[in-house]
């Protein structure tokens, strides 16, 4: 490129075909998404391999994309200025997901909170299930599939007891908020032993966390597409997985990078990061074990 | 009256290249797709917003056309066939979409917010060049996907999504729409909202880590203070909607019951989270055009802005409280009467801070020695076309009354005066004010100005007699009314054919200005163009600020 | 079509304004500028509301007006070539915060009462004497509609052993000849029927997607949604032919799904709801016999 004698500190960054690309498989990725959902264009419908080219695609372009800003970050494009750019960057965008879990905690508050307001107004002669939901917890729920429908079917929800799995699963989540803080601390004084320790321990505990939800999924007395209880149920929790895995790769990342001695005591923006997201995780898992599990079943009776 | 010292950007030593544009040569189909330059990434997006305007245009058209006179004109086919009722829905529908997600958010935010943000806070570019890259091409692509939902099934055999903008399940839902034209339309909304959270990220962070020596944010001119409220208020809304839609999606698909009372859910629900995003939207789409409005405004009265603090702190306030009264848009939902009666005061409550912005615009016109130069006539149309649709939104913001005019023309009305008359007019201001930084060239004046006289004698044509039409009883999304709307339905559609003139004036002038080339000058306005991009040639370097620019207080006159 | 629509307007509109007060219709009007006449005491206060801020808005658009007319005469760059340099003025910025602060008080202190008057059920009444009288149980009458894609059903006498039940559909234009007095785009083939001189009380559901239940004259609207049961209220004060529209989309016939309100004496309507438990059809023929719609034509053929 043409400049002339640049003289701050900003990072002009060289032109990259890894957004058009990327932009291209979420398209790609959208169309297959409704072929396999509605069928499309002669697909038919319910066949998840039309997912793949658009995966693959994004696959390909993360890999691409990343692969290009950790060379820049080596290249020392990184400058304090830029480095503190990223940071406002990933804050922003722990942020907007954190408006993203409003939106799913607002369906479970619609049950737990705003029955009373709801019962005052129910079409209960066309809708008979719904006086089930003037109350919380809802002393019948129907089942979905062939039971659901006015009349019969009615199946009493079992919640999950709080203090089983849910405690210990917060238990390990708040455990390893102090091992990725302490594997923080250890990449700060330089002891990458001591960062990698911290880095597996937490990641493991991500993995264990996670297998402990798919056993809790397991034993669940409703079913996600049985009633609100349960959509809001799986879709709150199971948005939150998704990000425990997300996080949990995030990290294991990290631990490679790490390994390969790619991280050092001043160069460790990734690691940041990914500590933050893990926090950002574990504060809406306090939320979802304050709100979801624990509140419904006893503050709010039941 | 008091002076204050007035704030002075200089550039120091700012191009070497002498004006012209550098960079690789604008044939080079790399330059647009890999590009990480702030001012082309603007210049894509506003070539995107025109393409779709005039798309959005043509809709409106067929409505328009269809409305002229009582009974079917066009949409005549078959029920269930291409050309029936329904698509006069689909039509409606995607011409709120495209004119809101297509058109006025990239024109305002994505061209003008980046191509002159960087250079008004005196960055060389955005923070994150390469993301800006796929904020835009995110764009086309979701575009693609709503154009295509119109031509696949929506509804058994008839195609498109006919649910409205807002998008209410159980319409959006399996019974109200059973083809996959809703779930394309759905992932084409994440999309555009993947692409608007991604863009804001990178206005905050330019925005509040890339101002240059001395540009503090009490010193930051009013573009840059509206595209960062704006950023904020994308942030935190736009992830709202996509959990809504996303409850929707697997409604649909997977079984959930979120909105279907059969299961417990509700379907207000949605409107509730849908509005939680929609009213700040409103306030998305206007905020950019209230900076590029101070600007111009100043620029021509040869004053500096009247209540610089004020103009800022009262965006700000409108951002905020925008987030507290969504639920004006749902009294008729069967709300309790205590909740309306909040939402009614904490609507009403806007208009203060609006009002600071429209006395503030009068009060740095007063005293003034104003040039009626192009970009200053739509400013000026501007102001008192804006408190025309506000003070309709006062009105509607009152429960009792809005339970006679909401679903009605009255609606269309407003919100046409506070967008169509007011994002657009702010559009089209700045389009004109920066045409020869962008282009580096002169635009026609005098096509110019037959736009301007065109356009602002249509579209109020057009609008204004929908407010009788609403208060009559007309209500919204009809394909055929009773007869007894006849009149002004009539003068509306006329008020339309004036604008298509108004669009041929529009793009021929730019047609030939093209031809003629004239040479820009790099700060046409005079001294009074204070703001960083009019000490840059036109069109400003590839790279400006090598240097940074300083900016100093100079105390007052 | 489009000419018969117009004449039809005109005429209704001098049966309105001359038409002496045999019955009362509500019809939009063609070239009309505000509201329809409201048709009961609730729905004129709620003109007047508007009225009250259609002068305040008049106002402050006019007054935004001057201010924009003055500086384009007085400040342009021929009569005023040196701008002056301010940019504060404290009387005049806190003057334009607490003004509008006031006028939207002035607003509020008549919008919250009347939002709560016409919200809330009364549950008395000014008589004459200018007393207040308890509204009893016997003042009210209480009917269940459901919005259909694309057509209202009314139920009636909810609450008793049998409820009654009709559905109440538009008559085409091509079937407008056969039902004299019909409007197009508004008559309907089985309206609703309530009796002069009661309050009524809607109950309002959904059968598939949300509609909406709007009667403009009475200045009442209300969202049928699928799951709630919302509710509304009107007093049936003059016996006539009133028309409302669906007015939320609701798929492809969303503009077809009109409502029609008929207003009858106390009689009538017993004597049709009578009917209407033996026989549909023969309840709405004699519906007709005994409020015609060709009275629309004969108050318009009055002047
Ligand atoms: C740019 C977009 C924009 C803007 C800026 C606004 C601004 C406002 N809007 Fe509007 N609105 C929309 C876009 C917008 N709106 C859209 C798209 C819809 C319909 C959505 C749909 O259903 O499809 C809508 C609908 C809508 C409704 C719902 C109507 C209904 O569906 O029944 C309401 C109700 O309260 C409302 C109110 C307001 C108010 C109070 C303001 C205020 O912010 C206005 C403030 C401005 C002024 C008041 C003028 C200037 C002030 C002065 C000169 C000071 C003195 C004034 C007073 C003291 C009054 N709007
Ligand atoms: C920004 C938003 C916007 C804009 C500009 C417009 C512009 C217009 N709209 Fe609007 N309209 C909506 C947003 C907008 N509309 C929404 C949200 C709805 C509700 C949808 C729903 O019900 O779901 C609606 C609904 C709506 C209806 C009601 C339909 C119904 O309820 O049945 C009608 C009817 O006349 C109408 C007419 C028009 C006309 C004639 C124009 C215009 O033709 C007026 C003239 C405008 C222009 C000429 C601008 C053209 C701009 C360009 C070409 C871009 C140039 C670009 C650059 C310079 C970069 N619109
Ligand atoms: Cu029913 Cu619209
Ligand atoms: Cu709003």
């Amino acid at each position: 490129m043409a400049h002339g004698a640049v003289k701050h500190d900003y990072h002009l960054v060289n032109p990259s075909p890894w957004p058009v690309l990327t932009s291209l498989g979420l398209f790609i990725m959208a169309l297959g998404g409704v072929a396999y959902m509605k069928g499309l264009f002669g697909l038919p419908q319910g066949n998840l391999l039309t997912l793949v080219p658009g995966f693959l695609i994004i696959v390909w372009t993360l890999f691409g994309w990343w692969g290009e800003c950790i060379k820049e970050s080596r290249a020392g494009d990184h400058t304090p200025v830029v480095e503190m750019s990223l940071k406002y960057g990933m804050i922003l965008f722990i942020a907007s997901e954190v408006m993203f879990f409003v939106a799913w905690f607002w369906s479970f508050f619609e049950m737990v909170i705003f029955h009373g307001h709801r019962a005052t107004g129910m079409d209960v002669a066309l809708y008979p299930q719904l006086a089930d939901w003037s109350s919380w917890p809802p002393p019948d729920i129907a089942l979905g599939g062939e039971e659901a429908g006015h009349g019969g079917g009615f199946h009493r929800v079992e919640t999950f007891d709080p203090f089983g799995l849910p405690l210990i699963n917060t238990l390990i989540l708040l455990l390893s908020g102090t091992t990725v803080t302490w594997a923080h601390h250890a990449i700060a004084q330089g002891d990458y032993k001591g960062t990698k320790l911290g880095l597996l321990f937490t990641v493991l505990l991500g993995a264990l966390f996670s297998a402990f939800q798919v056993l809790e999924y397991q034993h669940a007395h409703f079913t996600y597409d049985g009633s609100l209880y349960g959509s809001a149920f799986f879709m709150a929790t199971g948005f939150h997985g998704a990000h425990v895995v997300i996080g949990t790769i995030f990290l294991f990342v990290c631990l490679m990078r790490m390994m390969v001695g790619n991280m050092t005591v001043k160069n460790h923006l990734g690691f940041e990061f990914a500590a933050w997201y893990w926090h950002f995780v574990d504060v809406v898992w306090l939320f979802l074990f304050a709100f979801v599990y624990i509140a419904p079943r006893f503050t709010l009776g039941g | 009256m008091s002076t204050e010292p007035t704030i002075k950007y200089e550039a120091v030593a700012d191009d070497h290249h002498g004006g012209g544009t550098g960079g690789p040569s604008i044939w080079n189909p790399a330059r647009w797709l890999c590009s990480t330059n702030h001012k082309d990434i603007g210049l894509m997006y506003l070539v995107f917003a025109m393409f779709a305007g005039i798309i959005g245009f043509t809709l409106s058209g067929m409505m328009r056309f269809e409305l002229m006179e009582p009974g079917l004109q066009y949409f005549t086919g078959e029920a269930g066939s291409w050309g029936d009722r329904h698509t006069y829905n689909v039509v409606t529908t995607m011409h709120g979409l495209i004119m809101i997600f297509f058109m006025v958010m990239p024109a305002l935010i994505g061209g003008f917010g980046n191509y002159f943000v960087p250079i008004m806070i005196g960055a060389p570019d955005m923070a994150m060049p390469r993301m800006n890259n796929i904020s835009f091409w995110l764009m086309p692509f979701s575009f693609a996907l709503a154009v295509l939902s119109m031509f696949v099934p929506g509804h058994g055999s008839a195609h498109g999504f006919g649910g409205g903008w807002v998008l209410y399940p159980p319409l959006s839902s399996l019974i109200g729409h059973n083809g996959p034209s809703m779930d394309l339309l759905i992932l084409s909304l994440h999309i555009a909202g993947i692409s608007s959270i991604l863009g804001a990220i990178n206005f905050i962070v330019t925005i509040l880590n890339m101002r240059a020596p001395g540009m503090t944010i009490h010193k930051m001119p009013l573009f840059a203070w509206a595209l960062l409220i704006t950023a904020f208020l994308l942030v935190l809304a736009l992830p709202v909607l996509a959990g809504a839609l996303t409850m929707l999606l697997t409604d649909r698909n997977f079984g959930s019951k979120f909105f279907d009372p059969a299961g417990g859910g509700d379907p207000i629900m949605f409107q509730h989270l849908f509005w939680f995003f929609g009213h700040p939207e409103v306030y998305i789409m206007i905020l950019p055009g209230f900076g590029i409005i101070s600007h111009i405004i100043s620029t021509f009265s040869k004053k500096p802005v009247f209540g610089y603090l004020a103009m800022a702190y009262a965006m700000a306030a409108i951002g905020f409280i925008g987030f507290l009264v969504w639920a004006h848009h749902m009294y008729t939902v069967g709300m309790g009467v205590d909740l309306k009666a909040y939402f009614v005061a904490a609507t009403m409550v806007i208009a203060v801070p609006t009002g600071v912005k429209i006395f503030s615009w009068i009060a740095t016109m007063w005293g003034g020695s104003i040039e009626f130069k192009l970009p200053m006539l739509w400013a000026m149309a501007f102001v008192f076309l804006f408190t025309v649709g506000g003070v309709t939104g006062v009105v509607l913001a009152n429960a009792g009354i809005d339970h006679v005019l909401h679903d009605t023309y009255y609606v269309v009305a407003h919100f046409h005066y506070v967008l169509s008359l007011g994002a657009v007019f702010t559009l089209f201001a700045g389009w004109y004010y920066w045409y020869e930084k962008m282009f580096g060239i002169k635009y026609n004046a005098l096509f110019g100005h037959l736009h301007f006289w065109f356009m602002f004698v249509g579209t109020n044509l057009i609008f204004f007699p929908q407010h009788f039409l609403g208060l009559q009883g007309m209500p919204r999304r009809y394909v055929d009314y009773a007869d007894g709307f006849a009149q002004w339905n009539y003068v509306s559609s006329i008020g339309y054919m004036i604008t298509i003139v108004a669009m041929l004036f529009f793009f021929v002038g730019l047609i030939l200005s093209m031809i003629a080339r004239k040479k820009a000058e790099a700060n046409p306005w005079g001294e009074y163009a204070t703001t960083l991009e009019w000490t840059l040639s036109s069109p400003p370097p590839f790279h400006q600020f090598n240097e940074l620019p300083v900016v100093k207080n100079e105390a007052g006159h | 079509m489009r000419f018969q629509g117009r004449k039809i307007g005109a005429t209704l509109l001098g049966a309105l304004m001359f038409g002496a007060g045999l019955a009362h219709a509500n019809i939009p009007i063609d070239g009309q500028f505000g509201m329809q006449p409201a048709a009961s005491e609730r729905a004129q206060t709620i003109t007047d509301f508007h009225t009250y801020l259609l002068v305040i808005i008049t106002v402050i658009t006019l007054f935004v007006t001057a201010l924009l007319v003055w500086v384009i005469f007085r400040y342009n760059s021929r009569s005023n070539a040196t701008p002056a340099r301010f940019s504060h003025n404290t009387v005049l910025e806190v003057a334009w915060t607490t003004l509008p602060v006031m006028i939207l008080i002035a607003i509020a202190v008549f919008s919250f009462p009347l939002l709560y008057a016409s919200d809330v059920e009364p549950t008395s009444e000014k008589v004459a004497s200018g007393e207040s009288r308890e509204l009893t149980a016997d003042d009210w009458v209480t009917i269940k509609t459901y919005g259909h894609q694309w057509y209202w059903r009314y139920i009636y006498d909810t609450d008793s052993e049998e409820p009654v039940e009709f559905e109440s559909r538009l008559i085409p234009e091509d079937d407008l000849a056969n039902n004299p007095g019909s409007v197009r785009q508004l008559s309907v083939y089985q309206p609703m029927v309530v009796p002069q001189g009661k309050y009524v009380r809607l109950n309002i559901a959904a059968y598939d997607v949300i509609h909406s239940w709007a009667m403009p004259a009475f200045r009442v609207k209300v969202d049928a949604v699928p799951g709630r049961l919302n509710q509304l209220w009107f007093k049936a004060e003059q016996e006539g032919i009133y028309f409302g529209q669906c007015s939320e989309l609701c798929g492809l016939d969303h503009a077809y799904m009109p409502i029609e309100l008929r207003i009858v004496p106390q009689d009538v309507y017993d004597q049709w709801l009578t009917l209407l438990r033996e026989d549909e059809t023969e309840a709405f023929e004699y519906l007709e016999q005994a409020q015609p719609r060709t009275s629309l034509q004969q108050l318009a053929s009055v002047q």
